[in-house]
């Protein structure tokens, strides 16, 4: 193998591009809402589902989903959960602070294919975050797409996110919403029990709905297996990944599971694809 | 192919004349009893018949520690690190290197041809030499006899009065072109090199084993005579992982971003936050790195990963040899799946 | 925590069982030192035990706590300070002085302060963490220069430092060594924990483990590859003791 080094165009690929904060919200303790500008309002142009490299000078990069939909025109959202050091110093920014963005990367997932479909949504904690843009996505382009039906998991009420885009998607008639907590607290009225208690209950077009899962690496295993009982088919499930990164870029190889760079192959995989990678799930 | 001679003594005086025409890096000796390349000051100290060299020259063009911005936190501004353009030619590289060069190529090339490794890269010539294998290389065995030219816009060919000058390019054409002092070459054919160490299966039948040796026995023998220390990944001339730090001064402000070399046998390489590591056991990590040199990238382009350059044994202190782990996992093969009698593959686990 | 002027982080310094090595060390900074002096105010108290009701943002603890004393002065001090780092490996690991442990309690007292020994009770040498919280650590003995500056720097921008987890190996690899056991020496560098640059093979000496171990080290296969470079079995041990056993005493193969 040997390749003409001479003749290829070369990217700068880890120059981020700095821009500004606009907007912040807190959503429960440990998760802050962002709304971010690229320089000159320049649209992300990402899918639901990829992510970004946020910078933070001095503290390094992280991986973050986009959480907004690509219908959102002059800025986009993310949502972080703070775990680490570099979450932590995200947390303290203010509006008009400035970060580092690279990307959008990876693969998100395939809203062109979806279209005419009904999809099942199925998120587990901060699993949402990346749902969310999909979500997004399907209600801004509602005639293309069949049933929306949602159903969100977190562990107890206080860690429940978006709470706005909740009442949204509980009020309006043309989304099926359905929502549990592992825990509840004496004010909680809705379900009780982790998420595949959901499941069974769906009534569902079978061949004619894509689902996608997002959810703690610990999710997947319980999920599939309920959507294996329900007899959703594999190939209409789409589910994302998260992994070590670095780069974002497919150089520095902490994402790789088996032939596959998570950040380049992924984060969202077509079920099928995955289901032949060991250490996948 | 045009090919001279060019005697011994010519040696130093070839070199100054590369010098002449940019920066000549080759082997120099280091330490008690090992070679690693150098940028040439000295004609005279450099040596071309060696072993191998401690670290490839991979660190020309994926540097060990390498500066990517510089950035001052006051106004969240930065700059690229600066890579220098310079002429540099190769001397007295072995041909499992310049394979491993190649493949390179293909890693920092595809999807994402990145900047900072190719504007290293391009500049570059190439001046091949040939060597005797020790007990470490099996480079033959994944399809690089000593004598493969690819790459190299030179070959130096060993013989008994100096070396056989074999011109492969025209850029090689180019570098010794006003060099007076080449003789024809001798009229000796180029003597084919044997190696001690072999793979038990020639490269082109391993992608059989591997399909099969996800949950091979040795993994786990392995694993007990393992510490994890990372050196096989860091001498392996087709490693290329890294990981990124920010970097800060005293002054607070400004600071850079810099990558190193990272590897897949470190702990918390698959680590993220929160606790969850997706390869926590020594076994599942030298799975990991034995699979992505005869695996999952062969999987996609169909040649193997691994040069046979030998520095992964030759350099562990626990002793474990990667011959040893692909001839077990051979062995391990033809009894489970082809029913046939392991012969011995010369691996002792023994006592573990 | 903030670095303006009149709000300047107050830092202080103890010293517990140690040879003050590290003191030594940490005065040997030099240039640094002036710029570290814009960012903190020093305040150094060698016994804290007067009841000023002092506070420190950071307070760094050198040396092992080996009397009972030692564990009533370091409560009072975790009660002071925001942020508590060990520095040096008596402090992070018990160091050297933990070897202690592994001899008679009486015995040691013998020969340290023969027959006075009843003066003065001691305890085996534990770590700073064996006794209270410590927010970070500090290794080597004595303790990285480069390591701590990194800390200091993090923690005054306001991040959280992060532990170097790979084995001092990899930053002898990265400025390309030659190993020291290809010169007929055996090396601790396999499973202990870098972050010091590897500088004892960088300069052609053997790594004696001073900074403690990687976590999850495998130490039988450490202990093969040092018996099997001709060193005895309970030398092999020894070894991986001097400066680890207060840790991994417990644990170490029989
Ligand atoms: C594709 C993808 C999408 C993600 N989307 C989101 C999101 O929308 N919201 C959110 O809050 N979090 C998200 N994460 C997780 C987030 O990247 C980590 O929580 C974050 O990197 C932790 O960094 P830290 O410095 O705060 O934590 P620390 O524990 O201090 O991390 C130390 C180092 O470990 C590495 N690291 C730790 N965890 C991860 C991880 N999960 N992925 C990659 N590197 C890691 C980083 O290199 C970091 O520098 C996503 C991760 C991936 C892979
Ligand atoms: S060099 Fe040897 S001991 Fe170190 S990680 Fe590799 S195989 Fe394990
Ligand atoms: S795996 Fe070992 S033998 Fe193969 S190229 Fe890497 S270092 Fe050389
Ligand atoms: S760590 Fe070493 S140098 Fe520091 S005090 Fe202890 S013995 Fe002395
Ligand atoms: S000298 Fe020590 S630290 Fe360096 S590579 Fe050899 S064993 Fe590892
Ligand atoms: S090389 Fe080993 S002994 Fe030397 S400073 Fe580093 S950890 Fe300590
Ligand atoms: S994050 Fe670097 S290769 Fe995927």
């Amino acid at each position: 193998m040997s390749i003409a080094i001479s003749d290829i165009k070369t990217q700068e690929l880890y120059s981020p591009d700095i821009s500004e904060i606009i907007a912040i919200k807190r959503f429960t303790e440990k998760e802050k809402w962002f709304e971010i500008r690229l320089p000159e309002g320049r649209s992300l142009g990402h899918q639901p589902g990829q992510f970004v490299q946020v910078s933070l000078f001095g503290a390094g990069e992280a991986p973050i989903s986009v959480t907004s939909s690509p219908t959102k025109e002059g800025s986009f959202e993310l949502c972080v959960r703070e775990v680490g050091m570099l979450t932590k110093i995200f947390h303290n920014l203010k509006v008009g602070s400035t970060i580092g963005i690279r990307g959008p990367y990876g693969k998100g997932f395939d809203v062109e294919s979806f279209k005419g479909k009904d999809i099942l949504i199925i998120g587990g904690g901060i699993g949402i975050v990346p749902l969310r843009s999909l979500i997004n996505y399907v209600i801004d382009n509602r005639k293309d797409y069949g049933r929306l039906i949602i159903l969100y998991g977190a562990k107890t009420p206080d860690e429940l996110l978006y709470p706005d885009d909740l009442k949204l998607w509980d009020k309006s008639n043309d989304i099926e919403y359905h929502i549990t907590v592992d825990q509840g607290t004496p004010e909680w009225k809705g379900n009780t029990g982790v998420i595949t208690t959901l499941i069974p209950g769906l009534d569902l077009d079978l061949p004619n709905t894509i689902t996608a899962v997002v959810g703690p690496p610990i999710m997947y295993k319980f999920v599939l297996m309920s959507l294996k009982t329900k007899r959703i088919p594999d190939k209409n499930i789409y589910l994302s990944l998260e992994r070590r990164m670095k780069c974002g870029v497919g150089k520095c190889g902490h994402c790789q599971i088996n032939h596959s760079y998570i950040c380049q192959d992924g984060p969202v995989y077509h079920y099928p694809e995955l289901k032949h990678l060991q250490e996948a799930i | 192919m045009k090919k001279y001679q060019l005697n011994k003594k010519q040696l130093p005086s070839f070199i100054d004349h590369l010098k002449k025409q940019g920066t000549v890096f080759a082997p120099h000796k280091k330490g008690d009893a090992s070679y690693s390349f150098a940028k040439v000051v000295e004609s005279d100290s450099v040596i071309l018949e060696y072993n191998r060299t401690l670290n490839s020259i991979k660190k020309y063009f994926l540097p060990p520690r390498e500066l990517l911005l510089s950035y001052s936190r006051k106004d969240n501004s930065y700059k690229k690190g600066t890579i220098g353009k310079e002429k540099k030619i190769f001397l007295g590289v072995h041909s499992y290197d310049m394979k491993a060069v190649l493949k390179l190529d293909y890693n920092f090339t595809e999807g994402n041809p990145e900047e900072n490794y190719l504007l290293r890269r391009r500049n570059s010539s190439f001046i091949g030499v040939s060597f005797i294998p020790d007990e470490f290389h099996f480079s033959q065995s994944v399809g690089m006899p000593v004598h493969d030219t690819d790459g190299f816009d030179i070959y130096l060919e060993k013989n008994d009065d100096g070396y056989t000058v074999k011109i492969i390019t025209e850029k090689g054409e180019k570098l010794i072109k006003e060099f007076n002092g080449l003789c024809d070459a001798l009229d000796i054919s180029s003597n084919h090199i044997q190696f001690q160490n072999k793979l038990k299966y020639n490269y082109n039948r391993l992608p059989e084993v591997f399909e099969q040796s996800w949950n091979a026995e040795v993994w786990e023998e392995v694993a007990k005579r393992c510490v994890g220390c990372g050196t096989c990944n860091l001498v392996c001339p087709t490693c290329y992982c890294f990981d990124v730090e920010d970097n800060m001064d005293l002054s607070l402000q400004n600071g850079t971003r810099d990558r190193s070399w990272d590897g897949c046998m470190l702990n918390d390489f698959a680590a993220v936050a929160g606790g969850e590591n997706f390869r926590k056991s020594l076994a599942d990590r030298q799975r990991h790195r034995i699979f992505r040199k005869f695996r999952y990238i062969t999987y996609i382009t169909g040649e193997p990963w691994c040069v046979g350059c030998g520095r992964c044994t030759a350099y562990c202190t626990a002793g474990i040899s990667i011959v040893d782990i692909v001839n077990q996992l051979c062995d391990e093969y033809e009894q489970k799946y082809l029913n046939r009698p392991v012969e011995q593959s010369g691996l002792n686990l023994e006592g573990l | 925590m903030t670095t303006e002027a009149k709000n300047k982080p107050k830092v202080a310094f103890f010293d517990f069982t140690s040879c003050e090595g590290c003191q030594l060390n940490k005065l040997n900074l030099e240039n640094d030192l002036l710029d570290i002096l814009e960012h903190v105010d020093i305040v150094e108290f060698r016994e804290a035990m007067d009841d000023k009701a002092e506070e420190y943002d950071i307070a760094f603890i050198e040396g092992s706590i080996s009397t009972p004393s030692c564990v009533e002065r370091i409560h009072d001090i975790r009660r002071r300070a925001k942020m508590l780092i060990a520095l040096g490996a008596c402090a992070t690991q018990g160091g050297i002085n933990a070897m202690k442990n592994l001899q008679p309690i009486e015995e040691v007292r013998e020969a340290v302060y023969g027959d006075e020994k009843y003066r003065f009770p001691t305890l085996p040498a534990m770590p700073v963490s064996a006794i209270v919280k410590v927010d970070y650590k500090i290794d080597g003995c004595p303790m990285s220069m480069p390591e701590f500056l990194k800390v200091l720097k993090s923690l005054l921008a306001g991040q959280e430092p992060i532990k170097p987890d790979s084995a001092v190996c990899v930053e002898c690899k990265l400025k390309e060594n030659e190993c020291v056991f290809d010169k007929g020496m055996v090396c601790l560098g396999p499973i202990t924990r870098g972050g010091c640059d590897a500088i004892c093979p960088s300069f052609g000496q053997f790594c004696t483990g001073c900074r403690g171990l990687i976590s999850n080290p495998n130490k039988n296969a450490m202990l093969e590859i040092l018996t099997e470079h001709g060193i005895s079995l309970d030398e092999a041990k020894k070894r991986i003791l001097l400066f680890n056993s207060y840790d991994h005493s417990q644990s170490m193969p029989k």
